[in-house]
């Protein structure tokens, strides 16, 4: 779903990261699909580059668990797009993941560490 | 987006698929604008950045096939899809699709018929309210009336217990009486012809006990069953008032019933039928009125006169177990302060020490059916369940055999990118779609099954107010048997189907992962049909067996050539004293007369149509254990020897000399004269009813007559005395009348002459005495008529099975039998190479299916009539007529092998 690129093998990333990381994206602000993607490596410093095939899938995903919701805007140079908004359940399942996240990674790093 | 929001988006997307669609396209295409052109700010050519974001897309229809699958509405595409492709592929074969659609309706609706019998008969609760908290006392096993006080669980009961217990039990909300007897009578409704009526007697508290609604007017109250004779009221039933055209003016007109005007009060609701299941009374009558309905009875104050049933409603929360404590209480003071009196003796304590009332569930209400048919019916759903399973093996064969036909095109579809799981989906839609197909051919056919099997167990009385139609404990039923049906059958050839060596199965167009494993899988399912429907086969020739046993039964009357008229003598308006005598030998001489008649009488009982029993004591006899048995007794006219062919052995018959005021004279069965006198002529000797030693022994033995059946074709020889109707006064309903040839064609000539000597007496039906024993085994013939049906059945199914499996294994090894015959095999080895093959397998069914069939046949055992259920004879026809069947279904595929040209089998490989 998400690769990294130059290490393809090593970026299997625990199941559902992907949403998390578009959650937390669009928890900024509506965005398309695209901008989602763009967002994601951007911020990931060229980490993660989630292609369309993964993202659009998972944003039907979500949007069918309405944790988002969706509706056809103009662009900024003026093309349609779907754009993609958080709900309210979204808001919340991102807080969840968020801190089941925190959780894992904390555990991981202890026995890692130990 | 909750799940409505879900459900409306896969509504939109299976509706508005166009726009969808076209949506998706949009933003996939956005999608490849933006990133493009990202690119190409970043330094990309126009047509290196367009080729990169497309590269990065992939597939733009495995995208957009991945984001439908986010929704569910995908499944049931998939499903439709599937749906239509089963029904077109199923479409492809239509032999085999008739084979298994057929196989399947007869197996489902055989089950769905008999368990709609079962659930009417056994499950179906009574329409009441909260039936669960109704409770009868006794097990509802006797009818009738009885004076004595058994020393054990009490069945029927009093008017006075049931008033007096009535008022001091706290248990229950509610107690109501019934009367044991459905009473047969003739009523008019005001301003119409006579008609036959069936009422049922029932406390005041009957229907607010039950909680039933009025359909129309009012239902009985306490207010209708005061003092006797004052409650003329009736309820009538549903199907009583759909007769008289669903008249809205019923209610409230008169019916006159034999001397007393009766006003309807209202009307039961449909489907009501009361607590006995496959009895509908046309009206309900306040117990009050029992003397009125049936002039002998005295039994509103007399405590000794017990004929009642009593049904009770607990009151909520309280436990059957309090219930029954309270119940025995209050029963125990009952009986000593009514029965016993103050200071009973030590005896009489001791004769009721033990005397109890039972507490049984009435939720089901109380049938004589259900006992008769319980282990019938159970029976017979495990023959058709074993029917299904043998078709199940049958068509998971086959399906197995089409799997190996069809892998080329399963490969063809996992090669272009099906996965195994979408393979065996499909292939499993295509096994419900037969099972769907089956089931719902043999629920329509079962609708009609239904009352035709409810016909041929219960032909006579004819069971009333029994809707046997499917309600939805049988559809569910079905539902749930269709889809294990489907299961075990489509499970194995789809799980095999998948496992497809793909570069094999495209390479030659028929190989398959293992034949060899597909052959031995195909072996076992034989196998275990052979063992199964032998199983079948040895129950159908035991049941077969035991009713030609029964059949042969001497029945000491001659059945042959003997009308039985059921008439209604009271409509003559006699009192019980000589006149009636004198009509009863009117009818029977005027009968008599009638050319080919050679004789006539009436008589209590003819066969099979209960009894009266009682102990006797012989003057000058001791009372032995032995000789202190119940002995039958029989009222009957002078002619009634002659008229069924009981020969006199010793002294007379009954003649015009017995008269009302001549010495009381019985003639008695061989049987009773050999317990009683057996060394010595009984001619002479003198009896009376009772255990009572010093009995005045007012009755006269004048005749021994020989000994016949009288109340089963099963009995033993049973003792049995007769006396004389001239000197025991009564009404009847049996009048018997012997012809000379073909009994039936003599009913107008004998309905004309009992109509000129009386026109007021309707007969109400004529029958033979033939038939009377044949229904007295409908039973045993329904059974044994089913179970020969369901074992030719299974096996017919094992035949197409066998012949399938050895098709197939001929058609494989072909090239083999080629070789062989190339190398000097003769026709007849090859022949013999195939048939082998089959009577192993049949042999290894046998010593499987033998041992099953002995265990099962001992729970046949109540049913079977001179036959061990281990009967060697049954079991050995069993296993010859599958042997035969084996044979015949693996010759024409052994033919075939045996004329394969050795230069053809071996080009064609």
């Amino acid at each position: 779903m998400v690769q990294k690129p130059g290490e393809q093998k090593s970026g299997d990333m625990v199941q559902g990261t992907l949403e998390m990381l578009i959650l937390k994206t669009l928890a900024l602000e509506p965005m398309h699909g695209y901008g989602v993607a763009l967002r994601i490596e951007q911020v990931s410093q060229g980490v993660f580059r989630v292609n369309p095939g993964s993202l659009l899938p998972a944003l039907a995903r979500m949007e069918r668990a309405g944790h988002v919701k969706s509706e056809w805007r103009s662009t900024e140079n003026n093309r349609r797009a779907k754009y993609y908004l958080l709900t309210p359940r979204g808001r919340k399942a991102l807080k969840d993941e968020t801190n089941a996240w925190d959780r894992q990674t904390a555990a991981i790093s202890r026995i890692l560490e130990a | 987006m909750g799940l409505i929001g879900n459900i409306r988006a896969g509504m939109r997307a299976l509706l508005g698929r166009a726009r969808v669609e076209r949506e998706m396209d949009e933003e996939l295409r956005g999608f490849l604008d933006a990133s493009s052109e990202d690119k190409r700010r970043a330094g990309m050519t126009p047509e290196d950045a367009a080729y990169a974001a497309r590269v990065e897309m992939g597939s733009a229809n495995a995208v957009k096939h991945r984001i439908r699958s986010a929704g569910w509405e995908m499944a049931i595409e998939n499903l439709w899809q599937d749906l239509r492709y089963s029904v077109r592929m199923l479409a492809k074969s239509p032999v085999f699709t008739l084979v298994a659609v057929l196989s399947l309706a007869l197996g489902i609706g055989a089950n769905t018929a008999i368990f709609s019998l079962m659930n009417v008969v056994m499950l179906r609760t009574l329409p009441v309210k909260d039936p669960g908290q109704l409770v009868l006392f006794g097990n509802g096993r006797a009818a009738g009336s009885t004076s004595s006080l058994p020393n054990q669980s009490w069945q029927l009961f009093s008017y006075p217990f049931y008033r007096s217990f009535s008022q001091k039990s706290q248990v229950f909300s509610g107690v109501t009486a019934i009367d044991s007897i459905e009473f047969a009578t003739h009523g008019a409704l005001a301003g119409e012809g006579h008609e036959m009526l069936h009422a049922s007697l029932v406390s005041g508290t009957y229907f607010p006990v039950l909680g039933v609604n009025p359909w129309r007017g009012r239902l009985l109250t306490e207010a209708d069953d005061q003092t006797p004779g004052s409650g003329a009221v009736a309820v009538a039933s549903y199907s009583w008032w759909q007769r008289h055209g669903s008249d809205p003016a019923a209610v409230g007109k008169t019916i006159h019933i034999e001397g007393t005007d009766y006003t309807i009060a209202g009307i039961a609701p449909p489907g009501f039928f009361g607590i006995s299941v496959g009895e509908l009374p046309d009206l309900w009558i306040p117990l009050s009125m029992e003397k009125e309905i049936s002039p002998g009875w005295n039994g509103l104050s007399d405590k000794w006169f017990q004929s009642l049933y009593v049904v009770a409603r607990l009151k909520p929360g309280v436990t059957v177990e309090q219930a029954s404590a309270n119940t025995n209480l209050v029963f125990q003071q009952f009986l000593r302060s009514e029965y016993l009196g103050p200071s009973p003796a030590q005896k009489d304590l001791a004769d009721v020490a033990h005397a109890q009332i039972e507490l049984n569930p009435a939720a089901r209400g109380l049938s004589r059916l259900r006992r008769q048919f319980t282990l019938p019916l159970e029976i017979l759903i495990t023959i058709a369940s074993l029917v299904l399973l043998i078709a199940c093996a049958n068509l998971a064969n086959l399906l197995l055999a089409r799997g190996a036909a069809r892998s080329r095109e399963f490969g063809l579809r996992m090669a272009i990118g099906a996965s195994r799981s979408r393979v065996v989906r499909q292939l499993l839609t295509e096994s419900f779609v037969l099972a769907l197909l089956g089931a719902a051919l043999g629920v329509a056919a079962s609708w009609r099954a239904g009352h035709l099997l409810l016909t041929m167990a219960i032909s006579s009385p004819e069971p009333a107010g029994m809707n046997v139609s499917p309600d939805l404990r049988v559809l569910a039923f079905t539902l749930s048997l269709t889809i294990l049906t489907a299961l075990l059958f489509g499970v194995t050839p789809a799980l095999r189907a998948a496992q497809l060596d793909l570069t094999a199965s495209l390479r030659q167009g028929r190989g398959i992962a293992s034949p060899q494993s597909r052959i031995s899988l195909a072996r076992g399912l034989i196998v275990a049909q052979i063992a199964l429907s032998l199983v079948l086969l040895a129950a159908a020739s035991l049941f077969l067996r035991s009713l030609v046993n029964l059949t042969r039964v001497d029945t000491g009357f001659n059945k042959q050539n003997v009308l039985v008229l059921n008439l209604d003598e009271y409509s003559a308006g006699l009192p019980l004293d000589a006149r009636l005598v004198n009509l009863q030998q009117q009818i029977e001489d005027r009968v008599q007369a009638v050319p080919g008649v050679e004789a006539a009488s009436f008589s209590m009982f003819t066969f099979n149509q209960g009894e009266w029993s009682d102990d006797v004591t012989v003057q000058g006899v001791p009372r032995t254990p032995e000789n202190s048995q119940d002995v039958l007794h029989n009222v009957v006219g002078k002619g009634f020897f002659s008229t069924m062919s009981l020969p006199i052995l010793a002294g007379r018959g009954f003649n015009a000399t017995d008269k009302i005021d001549s010495p009381k004279v019985a003639v008695i069965n061989q049987t009773m004269a050999q317990r009683f006198f057996p060394d010595s002529s009984p001619i002479g000797h003198r009896f009376g009813f009772g255990d009572d030693p010093s009995h005045s022994g007012d009755i006269e033995i004048v005749g021994v007559v020989k000994n016949a059946k009288y109340v089963t074709l099963q009995e033993s020889s049973e003792a049995a005395a007769y006396f004389p109707y001239a000197q025991r006064v009564q009404y009847f309903g049996n009048f018997e009348v012997r012809s000379s040839s073909d009994a039936t064609l003599m009913i107008p000539a004998v309905r004309r002459a009992i109509a000129e000597v009386n026109p007021n007496i309707p007969v109400n039906s004529v029958s033979t005495l033939s038939e009377q024993v044949d229904e007295s085994t409908a039973n045993q013939r329904l059974i044994a008529r089913l179970s020969a049906f369901f074992g030719l059945l299974a096996a017919f199914l094992v035949c197409i099975g066998i012949y399938g499996l050895l098709s197939y294994a001929v058609a494989r090894r072909t090239s083999e039998i080629g070789v062989r015959m190339a190398l000097g095999a003769k026709r007849s080895n090859v022949l013999w190479l195939i048939l082998r093959e089959i009577l192993v397998l049949v042999a290894i069914g046998v010593v499987i299916g033998v041992p099953v069939a002995l265990e099962g046949n001992h729970l046949v055992v109540k049913l079977l009539y001179g036959l061990s259920p281990a009967d060697p004879g049954s079991l050995l026809a069993a296993v010859a007529m599958l042997v035969a069947i084996a044979l015949l279904a693996g010759y024409l595929p052994a033919r075939k092998a045996s004329l394969v040209e050795p230069t053809v089998a071996l080009r064609c490989e």
